[in-house]
C-alpha cells in the first residue's frame, strides 16, 4: 500500500472539529433537503435540527479532551473549557428549538429558521473555540448575522423589522469597532495569536502604550456589545422586544454563553499584562450595568423587555469573575451562565407557552392570576422567578454565591456590597411577577398550547433549578475542572 | 479541613435532619397524592405533630450538663467551598426547635376553618416553612445557616401575600425586601469571615478565630443591621406592624412566635461569641436603641385602633427586653432574654390567635367594633384575660420570670463600655411593666368589657372546642414557666454560662499575637 500524501500539509487533530463539521454539513444538507419537505411537514427541519445538535453534543462528549489540543497551526483550540461552552450552546439552541415549534407552526413554519439557527450556532462555537482574532471574528460575524435575520424573522410585523435593523446597525458598529481594536493590537504586537500578542504585550516596552490601551478599550467594547454590558446594552430591550419569543430566549443564553468564553479567553491569554487597566474599565462597567439592568427592569411592564433589562443586571454580575480573574471567579462565571441557561429558558418556555388571541403572553398583566389558572405553570415560574432573584433553595442563589466569593476573594469586596445591593433591588421586580401570578385575579383569559415537549421542558428546568438549588456541588466541580487549559 | 470524626450525637440517629426534612417531605407527599381540602387539612395535621413528635427526643434526651453542641450531623455539602452540611444544638437553640415544632401545630389547627381557599397551598407552605425555620436553628455552618434563613422568605412571602388581609401585597413586599436588604449584609460578612479566618465557614471555627477589632467592628455593623431587622429593632420596625396585620393569623402567630426569635437569636450565635470585643463595644449603642423599643414602642402601641398593630408593637416592645438582656452579658440577663423569647412565643401566639378568634367572627380588627364581648364569649374572655395578664408579665406567667430576670441582669450587670451605672437602664426598662399593663388592659378593657350595644357584637358565638384546643398547650407552657421554670433553665444553664465566657473574653490579645507574628501567621495559614 502506497503511502497516501496530500497535496498540501494536511492539519494535525482535524478530528477535534468534528463537532463543527458536523454541524456545518449538516446544516447545509438540511437547507437543501428543507426544499422537498413538504409544508405539511416542516416541523422535520426542526427535529432533524435538533438532532444534529445531538450529533454535535454526541462528538464533543466523545472527545472530551484531559488538555488542550491545538488544529490548524493554533488557530483553533479544543480544550475541556471550549467542550463545555459548546456544551452549554448546544443546550441553549436545542431548548430554544423546542420552543419554536409551536410558535414557527403559528407563523408559518419556514425551514430556514431552524438552518439560521444551526449557522448562529456554528459561529459560537468557532468563537468558543478561537485562539486567533481572525477566527473569533469570523465566529461572531456568522453568529451575528444569522442572528439579525433570525430577530427580524416577522417580516410583516414592524416591530420585529425595527428591532432586527437596529440590532444590525448598532451589531454593525461593534464589529468595526472590535476589528479597529484589533487593529490597534496587531500594530504593536504583529500577530493576530491571542497567545503571541500576550507574550509581546507582556514584554513590550511603555512606548506604544497608548495604542496598547486604545486597543484594549475597543476590544472590550466590541465583545461587550455582544453580551450587553452597559453602556453598551442600547439594542437589548429593543431587540428582546422585537424578536420571536424563541429567538430572544435562545439570545438571552446563547450568544452569552459565547460572548464571555471569548471573553475569558481574551483577557486571559490576550491581554494579561494589561490586567490593571482592564479591571477598572471591567469595574467601571460593571458598576453601570448592574445599575442599569436591574433599574431600569423595575420600569418595565411588557416581561420580555423587562426580562431584557435582567439580562443586562445578571452580565452585571457575571462581569464580576472576570473582574476577580482567579479560578474561583472564571468557573464561578460557567457556573453563572449553566444556571443562567436553565432559570431563563425555563421562563420563556412559559411566555410562550401562554397565547392569548394569537399573541404572546407578554405584558406582566397578562399573568395576574395564573396561579388559579394553571397552578403548575405558576409554580414553575415562580421557582424560576426566585431563583432568578437569588433566594436560596434555588439555583440562581449559587450562581451569585459562586461570583461573589471569588470577588471578595480578589479583595473586591466593595463590588460585591454593591451588587449584593443591587441584587435585593433585582429581587423587588422578580417577586413583583410572583405578585402578579399568586396575589391576582384573573383579568383575561388564556389559551394555553398543549405541546407535551414544551411541558417537559419547563418540568425539567423547574426540577433542575430546585436541584441544582439544593446540592450545586457537581456543577461547581465540573465547571472548575473546564478550566483545565484556560489557566 | 479534616471532617470531625467526634460528632457528639447521644441517639445515633439523624434525628436533627429528620426534624428539618420531616415537614418538606409530609409538603410533598400531600402535593402529590392527597386531594381534597379536608384530606389536606389532616394530613398536615399528622406532619406536624409527627414532627412535634420527632423533636421531643431532643427535649427529652438533652445532656445539660454540657455546652456542648449536641445531636451533631455533619457531612459535605459543597466540598468546592468547604461548605458543609454541619448541624447541632446547644441549650440555646434547642428550645426553639420544640417550640417551631409545637407552634407549627397550633397553626394548622387554627387555620382549619379560616383559610377556606387554596387550602392545600396553604398547608404547603406552612409545612415547608417550618422546614427552614428549624433549618436555622439546627445550622452550624453560616452558609447553611443563611441558606434557611432566606429560604424563609418564600413561603412567609407567599402565605402573607395570597391569605392576608386587604394590604397584603403592600405589607408582603416591604417585609420581604427590608429582610433581603438585611441580609444581604449578612452574607457579605459571612463571606468576609470564611477568607479572614481560614477557609471555613463553620461557626464553631468563626467563635474560637481571633479576629482583630477592625473586623469586629464591620461585621458586627453588617450582622447588625441583619438582625435587627428581624428581631426587629427600633428603627427598622416598621416592616412589623404591616405584616402583622395583613398576615392571616397563623401567619402572625409563626412570624411573632419563631421568626422575631431568629433575629435576637444570631445575635446569641453569632455577634456575642464571634465578636465579643465588638459586641462590648457597642453596648451604649444596643441599650439605647432596646430602650426606646421598650419606651418608645409602648408609647406607639397605646395609640393603635387595630388589635394586631397593637400586639405587634407590643411584640417590639417585648423584643427589647430580649436585646437589653442580651446585651447585658450576665448569666442572669442572658437566661432572661431567651426565657423572655420563648415566653414570647407563646403569649404573643395566643394573642393573635384570640385576635383570629374574634375576626373569624366579625371581619375586623378595629377595636372599636368590638364592646362588650365577655357577655357573649365568656369562655374566651377568660382565656384572653389569661393572655393579657400574661402579656403584662404578671407573676405566675412565663413572661414576668423573663422579664424579672432582665432587670435583675441588668442591675448587676457592668458593662465596660456603657458610661453610666446600669441601674438607670433598669429602671427605665422597667417602666415597660407599667406600659405594658396600659395598653394590654386598655384595648381588653375596651374590647371585652362594657355593655352590650353592637348589634354585630350581640351574634357572636363563643369559642368552638377546636379553637379553645389550641389554646390549651399554651396556658399550660405559659403557667408551667412561670411557677417552674427550673427545667428549662436548667436546660439553659451550661450553653448559656459558655456564652457569657466567650462573649465576655476579649479576642483582642490573641488576634495581636496572631497578627504581629508572622511565624504564627504563617503556621495559621
Amino acid at each position: 500500500m502506497a503511502n497516501v500524501t496530500f497535496p498540501f500539509p494536511f492539519p494535525d487533530h482535524l478530528i477535534t472539529l468534528l463537532p463543527e463539521m458536523i454541524v456545518a454539513i449538516l446544516a447545509m444538507a438540511l437547507l437543501l433537503l428543507d426544499l422537498f419537505i413538504s409544508k405539511e411537514n416542516k416541523v422535520w427541519t426542526a427535529y432533524l435540527a435538533i438532532m444534529t445538535i445531538v450529533a454535535a453534543a454526541i462528538a464533543t462528549i466523545q472527545l472530551y479532551p484531559a488538555g488542550s489540543i491545538e488544529a490548524f497551526y493554533g488557530f483553533f483550540v479544543f480544550d475541556p473549557f471550549a467542550a463545555f461552552c459548546k456544551l452549554l450552546v448546544f443546550a441553549a439552541t436545542a431548548i430554544a428549538m423546542i420552543l419554536s415549534l409551536q410558535y414557527m407552526k403559528d407563523e408559518n413554519h419556514i425551514g430556514e429558521y431552524y438552518v439560521l439557527m444551526l449557522f448562529a450556532m456554528l459561529g459560537m462555537m468557532l468563537m468558543i473555540s478561537a485562539t486567533n482574532f481572525i477566527i473569533l471574528y469570523l465566529g461572531m460575524e456568522l453568529m451575528a448575522l444569522c442572528v439579525y435575520v433570525l430577530v427580524g424573522y416577522q417580516r410583516d410585523v414592524l416591530r420585529s423589522n425595527e428591532a432586527a435593523l437596529k440590532y444590525f446597525i448598532l451589531g454593525a458598529l461593534s464589529s468595526g469597532m472590535l476589528l479597529y481594536g484589533i487593529t490597534f493590537l496587531y500594530g504593536v504586537t504583529g500577530s493576530f495569536d491571542f497567545s503571541e500578542i500576550g507574550a509581546a504585550l507582556t514584554a513590550a516596552d511603555s512606548s506604544s502604550h497608548a495604542a496598547v490601551l486604545l486597543g484594549l478599550v475597543f476590544v472590550i467594547a466590541g465583545l461587550g456589545f455582544k453580551v450587553s454590558m452597559a453602556p453598551f446594552h442600547m439594542w437589548t430591550p429593543d431587540a428582546y422586544e422585537g424578536a420571536p419569543t424563541p429567538i430572544t430566549a435562545f439570545m438571552s443564553v446563547a450568544p452569552k454563553v459565547a460572548g464571555f468564553a471569548v471573553f475569558m479567553r481574551v483577557l486571559i491569554d490576550a491581554l494579561p499584562a494589561l490586567q490593571e487597566e482592564y479591571t477598572m474599565i471591567l469595574i467601571g462597567m460593571a458598576v453601570l450595568t448592574m445599575a442599569i439592568g436591574n433599574l431600569a427592569a423595575i420600569a418595565q411592564r411588557n416581561i420580555k423587555r423587562m426580562l431584557a433589562y435582567s439580562t443586562v443586571g445578571h452580565v452585571g454580575f457575571v462581569m464580576l469573575g472576570l473582574i476577580a480573574a482567579n479560578a474561583d471567579g472564571y468557573a464561578g462565571i460557567l457556573v453563572y451562565l449553566s444556571i443562567y441557561l436553565i432559570m431563563t429558558l425555563g421562563v420563556f418556555a412559559i411566555i410562550i407557552l401562554m397565547r392569548r388571541e394569537g399573541i404572546q403572553g407578554e405584558l406582566l398583566d397578562d399573568f395576574a392570576g395564573l396561579s388559579k389558572v394553571r397552578p403548575g405553570y405558576a409554580l414553575a415560574m415562580a421557582i424560576f422567578l426566585f431563583s432568578l432573584g437569588g433566594i436560596p433553595f434555588l439555583a440562581g442563589f449559587w450562581a451569585k454565591y459562586a461570583v461573589f466569593i471569588a470577588a471578595i476573594e480578589a479583595g473586591h469586596l466593595y463590588l460585591v456590597l454593591y451588587a449584593l445591593l443591587f441584587s435585593a433591588v433585582g429581587a423587588f421586580y422578580y417577586i413583583r411577577v410572583v405578585k402578579y401570578i399568586y396575589f391576582d385575579e384573573a383579568r383575561v383569559s388564556f389559551v394555553f398550547t398543549e405541546s407535551k415537549l414544551m411541558q417537559v421542558t419547563v418540568v425539567l428546568t423547574a426540577l433542575a433549578t430546585v436541584a441544582l438549588g439544593i446540592y450545586p456541588d457537581p456543577l461547581m466541580d465540573v465547571c472548575k475542572q473546564a478550566l483545565v487549559g484556560l489557566i | 479541613m479534616p471532617l470531625p470524626m467526634d460528632l457528639y450525637n447521644v441517639l445515633d440517629f439523624p434525628i436533627l435532619s429528620l426534624s428539618i426534612f420531616l415537614p418538606t417531605l409530609g409538603a410533598i407527599f400531600i402535593w402529590l397524592f392527597v386531594r381534597g381540602d379536608q384530606a389536606v387539612r389532616w394530613a398536615a395535621l399528622a406532619v406536624s405533630i409527627a414532627t412535634f413528635l420527632v423533636t421531643l427526643p431532643l427535649a427529652l434526651q438533652f445532656d445539660t450538663s454540657t455546652a456542648h453542641m449536641q445531636f451533631e450531623e455533619f457531612a459535605p455539602w459543597i466540598t468546592t467551598f468547604n461548605i458543609n452540611y454541619q448541624l447541632g444544638v446547644d441549650g440555646i437553640s434547642m428550645p426553639f426547635i420544640v417550640l417551631t415544632s409545637l407552634l407549627t401545630v397550633v397553626c394548622i389547627v387554627s387555620a382549619w376553618t379560616c383559610i377556606k381557599v387554596r387550602v392545600k397551598e396553604y398547608m404547603i407552605a406552612f409545612l415547608i416553612l417550618e422546614t427552614t425555620l428549624i433549618g436555622v436553628f439546627c445550622a452550624l455552618d453560616a452558609i447553611l445557616f443563611y441558606f434557611f434563613w432566606e429560604a424563609m422568605l418564600i413561603p412567609m412571602y407567599l402565605i402573607i401575600g395570597i391569605w392576608g388581609g386587604k394590604n397584603r401585597v403592600y405589607a408582603t413586599i416591604k417585609f420581604f425586601l427590608y429582610t433581603l436588604a438585611g441580609s444581604v449584609l449578612m452574607l457579605i460578612a459571612v463571606l468576609a469571615m470564611y477568607f479572614e479566618a481560614g477557609h471555613t465557614f463553620s461557626l464553631l471555627a468563626f467563635m474560637d478565630y481571633p479576629f482583630d477589632f477592625i473586623w469586629q467592628f464591620w461585621i458586627f455593623i453588617a450582622f447588625f443591621v441583619a438582625f435587627a431587622v428581624k428581631v426587629p429593632m427600633w428603627p427598622v420596625h416598621t416592616w412589623l406592624p404591616d405584616a402583622h396585620t395583613e398576615a392571616p393569623t397563623a401567619g402572625s402567630v409563626i412570624l411573632a412566635g419563631i421568626l422575631l426569635k431568629m433575629g435576637a437569636y444570631g445575635f446569641l450565635r453569632f455577634s456575642l461569641p464571634m465578636l465579643p470585643d465588638a459586641s462590648q463595644y457597642f453596648v451604649p449603642f444596643m441599650v439605647a436603641l432596646s430602650l426606646v423599643a421598650i419606651v418608645y414602642i409602648s408609647l406607639v402601641a397605646m395609640m393603635q385602633t387595630d388589635m394586631k398593630r397593637l400586639i405587634a408593637y407590643s411584640s417590639i416592645a417585648h423584643m427589647g427586653f430580649v436585646t437589653l438582656g442580651t446585651f447585658m452579658f450576665t448569666q442572669v440577663a442572658l437566661e432572661g432574654a431567651v426565657i423572655g423569647m420563648i415566653s414570647h412565643g407563646f403569649v404573643a401566639a395566643a394573642l393573635f390567635l384570640c385576635v383570629g378568634v374574634m375576626y373569624d367572627r366579625l371581619h375586623t380588627r378595629e377595636i372599636g367594633d368590638y364592646g362588650g364581648v365577655v357577655n357573649v364569649m365568656p369562655v374566651f374572655a377568660a382565656v384572653m384575660l389569661f393572655f393579657c395578664m400574661a402579656n403584662v408579665a404578671l407573676p405566675g406567667a412565663s413572661a414576668f420570670v423573663g422579664e424579672i430576670m432582665v432587670l435583675i441582669g441588668t442591675f448587676e450587670a457592668s458593662p465596660v463600655y456603657l458610661g453610666m451605672s446600669t441601674k438607670w437602664v433598669a429602671i427605665a426598662a422597667a417602666t415597660s411593666v407599667i406600659l405594658s399593663a396600659c395598653y394590654t388592659l386598655w384595648m381588653y378593657k375596651r374590647v371585652i368589657m362594657g355593655d352590650l350595644v353592637k348589634d354585630s357584637v350581640k351574634t357572636m358565638q363563643d369559642m368552638t372546642v377546636r379553637e379553645f384546643g389550641f389554646f390549651v398547650p399554651l396556658i399550660i407552657l405559659t403557667l408551667w414557666i412561670g411557677f417552674y421554670p427550673l427545667p428549662v433553665l436548667d436546660l439553659l444553664h451550661a450553653s448559656v454560662s459558655h456564652l457569657v465566657d466567650q462573649a465576655t473574653s476579649s479576642k483582642l490579645a490573641e488576634a495581636a499575637l496572631l497578627h504581629a507574628s508572622p511565624v504564627l501567621d504563617a503556621v495559621h495559614h
